[in-house]
């Protein structure tokens, strides 16, 4: 029966990247035809393109759900839709971890890889949905800081790639502690929780575990730079120790009190993170 | 560099890589830069920001052009 399942989710999974291609060639043409009549002015284009790729990221979730793929459910907490654009950060263990997110919410900004839009539906979804090119250094702290300034959300991975092989958080990048600092907003941190490991770096993707990948999104408290830092500090002091605390954080949310990997505890369902009882628990979709 | 980025004396030294070693950012060359222009009153441009990979070759680059 184990092997069934497998061989299910094996099929799941290859359906699931199929969906995701053919997803990609409709929203680029949407975004190449109807959106250029549509819309005229680019920051409308790019409004109702990233909520397309939204209902996109939930559509997709939902077929992986259907597949026994995965399983999605969002420790509820605060935050996630204040108005006014939220700076976002999240560890990075698989390669779904934007559809995910993007599944949670209607408007995301997020920086991409320039190289990336080697495919041509990419490019087209990308450049219309206004998303931040991942070029270094000031120009990309500075275009993330304007997206906060109009009020958009944005969504920074700290480790700048997905986690290592066994799971252990990769460094952490300070390009979100310098657009924090810099706008003066605080830091929304998600954690990723999951569970088997599957889609990590170093898997093929045909590595699906035994059981459906069971993913658990927990939304952290806020992290206020202005509480971590002096004004008076020189930017690179101040990263510094904005960036530490982060991983601090996603250190002791990600693995338990003895200091174990989050794989240890999670052999043991009734430990499984998420699943106690007096937290409230909310299943996806709603 | 101790004010800016609170890096300790036995940490610097004349082979230290500032990337390698000091896991200094794009950031942070740009606030290098500026602090070696404010102190030495040279202007360094692009290709010099490009060629300088340790302490020593920020040493090198000041002792040329002063």
């Amino acid at each position: 029966m184990d092997q069934l399942s497998r061989w299910a989710r094996i099929a799941g999974t290859a359906i699931s990247f199929a969906v995701f291609g053919i997803g990609g060639l409709v929203l680029a043409l949407l975004c190449l035809t109807v959106f250029r009549i549509v819309a005229k002015k680019p920051r409308d284009r790019e409004e109702r393109a990233q909520y397309l790729v939204h209902l996109a990221f939930r559509f997709h979730v939902w077929v992986m759900q259907r597949l026994g793929v995965c399983e999605l459910s969002v420790r509820a907490g605060e935050g996630l839709h204040v108005p006014g654009g939220q700076l976002i950060v999240a560890n990075h263990p698989t390669l779904i971890d934007v559809v995910l997110i993007g599944s949670l919410m209607p408007q995301l900004d997020c920086l991409v890889k320039t190289d990336a839009s080697r495919n041509p539906f990419m490019r087209a979804v990308v450049r219309t949905a206004g998303y931040v090119p991942n070029d270094l250094g000031e120009a990309v702290v500075e275009a993330c800081v304007a997206r906060l300034q109009e009020g958009r959300s944005l969504l920074l991975f700290p480790e700048g790639t997905r986690s290592m092989k066994g799971g252990e958080l990769g460094t952490f990048h300070r390009g979100a502690a310098h657009v924090a600092l810099r706008s003066g907003r605080p830091i929304l941190p998600l954690v990723i929780h999951c569970t088997p490991r599957a889609l990590t770096r170093g898997q093929h993707w045909y590595d699906v575990g035994d059981r459906p990948m069971s993913f658990t999104i927990e939304i952290g408290e806020p992290i206020d730079p202005r509480r971590l830092t002096r004004p008076n500090e020189s930017r690179g002091v101040a990263s510094r120790k904005l960036t530490a605390a982060l991983r601090d954080f996603y250190q002791a949310r990600l693995y338990d009190r003895a200091g174990r990997g989050a794989g240890d505890a999670f052999q043991r369902r009734d430990l499984q993170v998420g699943h106690r009882p007096d937290e409230d628990r909310v299943p996806f979709p709603r | 560099m101790k004010t800016e980025f609170h890096f300790r004396d036995e940490d610097l030294r004349l082979g230290t890589h500032l990337v390698d070693d000091l896991d200094l950012d794009s950031i942070d060359a740009v606030d290098l830069a500026v602090r070696v222009e404010q102190k030495t009153g040279l202007s360094l441009d692009e290709a010099d920001l490009k060629s300088i990979r340790t302490i020593q070759d920020i040493v090198d680059l000041i002792d040329e052009r002063l």
